[in-house]
């Protein structure tokens, strides 16, 4: 029993019966989330060394396959980002690993401002200058915009350029390596992870966050349902490449499966069973439901039929984070702080 | 305003309850009755209204100083008018601490205070280095040189310059970017585009962009002076507007409604500006994303490099909320009931904690100031972020982290005094 737990049992004995069984149930939540969080680390470890294996294959030899490979390869490790982008705390907030890997949003297109000083400047980018280049440089974003910007696809710096070549290759190395060191790092924080009651609430907040971040930023701003009503895509995540659906669907598949299963625990342990049970059910019906991902969000926002589409993921998801950021968060008595979207 | 946002929550490093040295707090001289939480709330609202009728005071002498600049566009006139404005934001910047939380302000504030703007809007701008929002078809609109402006498909008649024109083309075409009024335009007006990225040095408008005749430089004088001359004039009416809010003995003004409604309410609302305003926008909005990004695109005041003051005087406001003190600009003192002493009378330690954690930022803050306006060796905002400087980045970063520290307290004090939940419920409410 954890020292505290003691404590609260000696002074209080009529309460102690159910603090040992939320205990237990906190801890069997925390040991899932640990495990399925280090997976999804691994993942993107896996992938972002696949991508920067295949950045210098296509960099040494590009042809029409490889070029095909290298975007897929990018894909592939920004979806395994998106699925566990979720996490807000522990070792992905050391040297600020989450806006590394993706600097978001950005309305004043930093990331093409940077892009064109490192592909324009004459000393070499080397790891270390990626190093010191700022967050806007150093994730998928930058390699989004290497790989996909119709303004740099028809200049003379389109990749295969050298001096691209050399911006993607380092890039695609310091997202590997960081990706490396993530994964090891949340290996080491097990321990602690386990044993600091605080992570209960910490894990319960993320995913709250991230839904918030969903339903608001990802899909009713860029949908004109906020603020001043215009629709625009610049602000989704991914739109160089038409895959911010795929993005939202690879979140929303994270969280049911790395954050849910905790989740469901706790709330079955307090008795919510009804709860826990519509909360599985809505993920389930989003991502049922979910619209062609492939269709890139810009075409579904000009399209007033298409519109529809998004239109109704935006209800399942908006139901989503209802179920979870209120009625679960109160049955769990989570209260919610202040975080960053507190300001304007 | 802008919707600027990004999603990862700043840690909140919760600090071990720990006795980190002993504010001495002067204002904490034998209160006559201890404080309330109604009597808290009431003088919160004396301390909004002393600080908007100083914004508004500083507000007043930067429009007669413009019309000085605009009557006679003389090097020494210009440099007044700079003065005037740098003076304004002294007390407009302590104000910010009211606009999370108070819906009347948060309502009113963009047509006052939005950035980042796109200035292609407003004026000339030079096109090499000039990144704007992405998708934003005003961006290069330039009301000045135009008499009728196309943006987005709809076409604008912009021939007479009144204030009542430039509210209405904030935002035009959809876009938060397109900042038509308020500090941030004025300033762009005054000092125009700070050309030297990480460099030191601002914008270096010259005077002649407001000569008569052949003297005129960049084109289109007269017209930026009307522009200049509008702009001023409805940031006086604006702040004219807000003063009239909390004033004392008005039925029907925000005061009001603020003061009858539960103190529970209103203690929430000054927890929640004090928090939002420290974490979310000062230290993560306004620093971390311009430091880690290395983006002067992202500094605050970013024509006339004076934002190590904005945030200076940011912090400042959050202090002044939570002591119920306020330094007015002729040098008076305001104080009364207190956070502070509500927090005292549940939980001395945490009271002293919290205010040595304000003491603390306004000290990294301050030590911001004093880098930026150092004689020997200034190190303005923009510097401190440019990659690779260790020096600068640590300036930022401690300044970050005080906040960080200090809204893990308020936190702790919104708890302390039985506030549940920090995000603003207004629901059922008229504000």
């Amino acid at each position: 029993m954890h020292p505290i737990t003691r404590l609260l049992c000696a002074s209080a004995l009529v309460t102690c019966s159910t603090v040992v069984v939320a205990n237990a149930a906190d801890t069997g939540a925390r040991t899932h989330w640990h495990q399925a969080i280090q997976s999804g680390y691994e993942s993107l470890a896996t992938d972002a060394a696949e991508l920067a294996t295949v950045a210098t294959g296509y960099c040494n030899e590009p042809t029409p396959e490889s070029r095909e490979r290298l975007q897929s390869a990018w894909l592939d490790a920004f979806l395994a980002w998106q699925r566990v982008r979720y996490v807000n705390f522990g070792p992905v907030e050391n040297s600020n690993l989450s806006w590394q890997f993706q600097f978001w949003p950005d309305p004043k297109n930093l990331v093409a401002r940077k892009a064109s000083y490192l592909l324009g400047t004459d000393e070499p980018v080397t790891d270390e200058v990626i190093e010191q280049s700022g967050v806007a440089v150093q994730g998928f974003p930058m390699v989004e915009y290497l790989l996909f910007d119709e303004q740099l696809n028809g200049s003379e710096n389109a990749l295969p350029a050298t001096r691209n070549c050399e911006v993607l290759t380092a890039v695609t190395r310091h997202m590997s390596s960081n990706s490396r060191t993530l994964a090891d790092n949340w290996t080491a924080f097990k321990p602690h992870y386990l044993e600091t009651a605080q992570y209960r609430d910490a894990t319960i907040k993320a995913g709250m966050t991230a839904l918030e971040i969903l339903e608001e930023r990802r899909l009713a701003q860029p949908m004109g349902l906020r603020g001043n009503g215009k629709r625009n895509p610049y602000i989704t995540d991914a739109w160089r490449s038409g895959n911010s659906l795929m993005g939202v669907e690879a979140t929303i598949v994270g969280l049911q499966q790395q954050f849910l299963p905790g989740l469901v625990t706790l709330l079955e342990a307090g008795g919510n069973l009804a709860l826990a049970e519509r909360i599985r059910h809505q993920f389930a019906s989003v991502t049922e439901n979910f619209p062609q991902a492939h269709v890139p969000v810009t075409n579904l926002l000009g399209d007033d039929s298409q519109f529809r589409l998004l239109q109704n993921l935006y209800v399942d998801v908006s139901q989503l984070t209802t179920l979870v950021n209120d009625e679960a968060a109160v049955a769990l008595g989570v209260v919610r702080g202040f975080n960053s979207s507190d300001g304007d | 305003m802008s919707t600027r946002f990004h999603p990862l929550p700043l840690t909140l490093a919760v600090s071990a309850l720990a006795f980190a040295g002993c504010s001495n707090i002067p204002w904490a001289s034998a209160p006559a009755e201890p404080a309330t939480k109604a009597s808290v709330v009431e003088h919160y609202a004396t301390l909004a209204h002393a600080s908007y009728e100083d914004a508004l005071t500083t507000a007043r002498a930067l429009d007669a100083a413009t019309d000085r600049l605009i009557a006679e566009p003389t090097t020494a006139n210009l440099t007044a008018a700079r003065q005037a404005w740098l003076a304004a934001r002294v007390p407009y910047q302590q104000t910010e601490v009211f606009r999370f939380g108070n819906t009347v302000v948060d309502d009113w504030e963009g047509q006052l205070n939005a950035w980042p703007l796109d200035e292609g809007l407003i004026d000339y701008v030079r096109a090499d280095d000039y990144q704007h929002e992405l998708g934003n078809a005003g961006a290069t609109a330039n009301i000045i040189a135009s008499h009728r402006l196309t943006v987005g498909g709809e076409t604008l008649d912009v021939a007479q310059l009144t204030p009542e024109l430039l509210a209405r083309l904030n935002e035009v075409g959809g876009s938060e970017a397109n900042v038509a009024t308020g500090y941030h335009a004025v300033e762009f007006l005054l000092w125009g585009q700070d050309l030297n990225g990480f460099n030191n040095g601002a914008g270096e408008r010259p005077v002649t962009d407001y000569a008569r005749g052949s003297d005129c430089t960049h084109g289109n004088c007269e017209r930026r002076g009307q522009y200049l001359d509008a702009v001023t004039d409805l940031l006086v009416a604006d702040l004219e507007w807000m003063v009239a809010q909390w004033a004392e003995g008005n039925d029907g003004n925000y005061r009001a409604r603020l003061t009858a409604a539960s103190a529970d309410e209103g203690i929430q609302k000054m927890l929640f500006g004090m928090g939002s305003l420290s974490l979310g926008e000062l230290a993560g909005e306004r620093m971390k994303v311009a430091l880690e990004a290395n983006s002067y695109e992202d500094e605050h005041d970013c024509f006339s490099d004076n934002t190590h003051n904005s945030h200076y005087y940011n912090g400042q406001g959050i202090q002044n909320v939570y002591t119920g003190t306020y330094r007015r600009v002729d040098g008076r003192l305001v104080s009364g009931p207190s956070l502070s002493d509500l927090v005292e009378q549940a939980n001395p330690q945490l009271d002293e904690q919290l205010n040595s954690q304000l003491d603390a930022s306004m000290e990294a803050l301050g030590l911001m100031k004093a880098h930026a306006e150092s004689s020997q060796h200034p190190m303005a905002f923009d510097t401190m972020i440019a990659p690779g400087n260790t020096q600068g980045a640590e300036i930022v970063n401690n300044a970050i982290l005080a906040l960080v520290q200090q809204t893990g307290s308020i936190e702790q004090a919104a708890r302390e005094l039985g506030i549940a939940a920090l995000a603003p419920d207004d629901a059922g409410h008229a504000f």
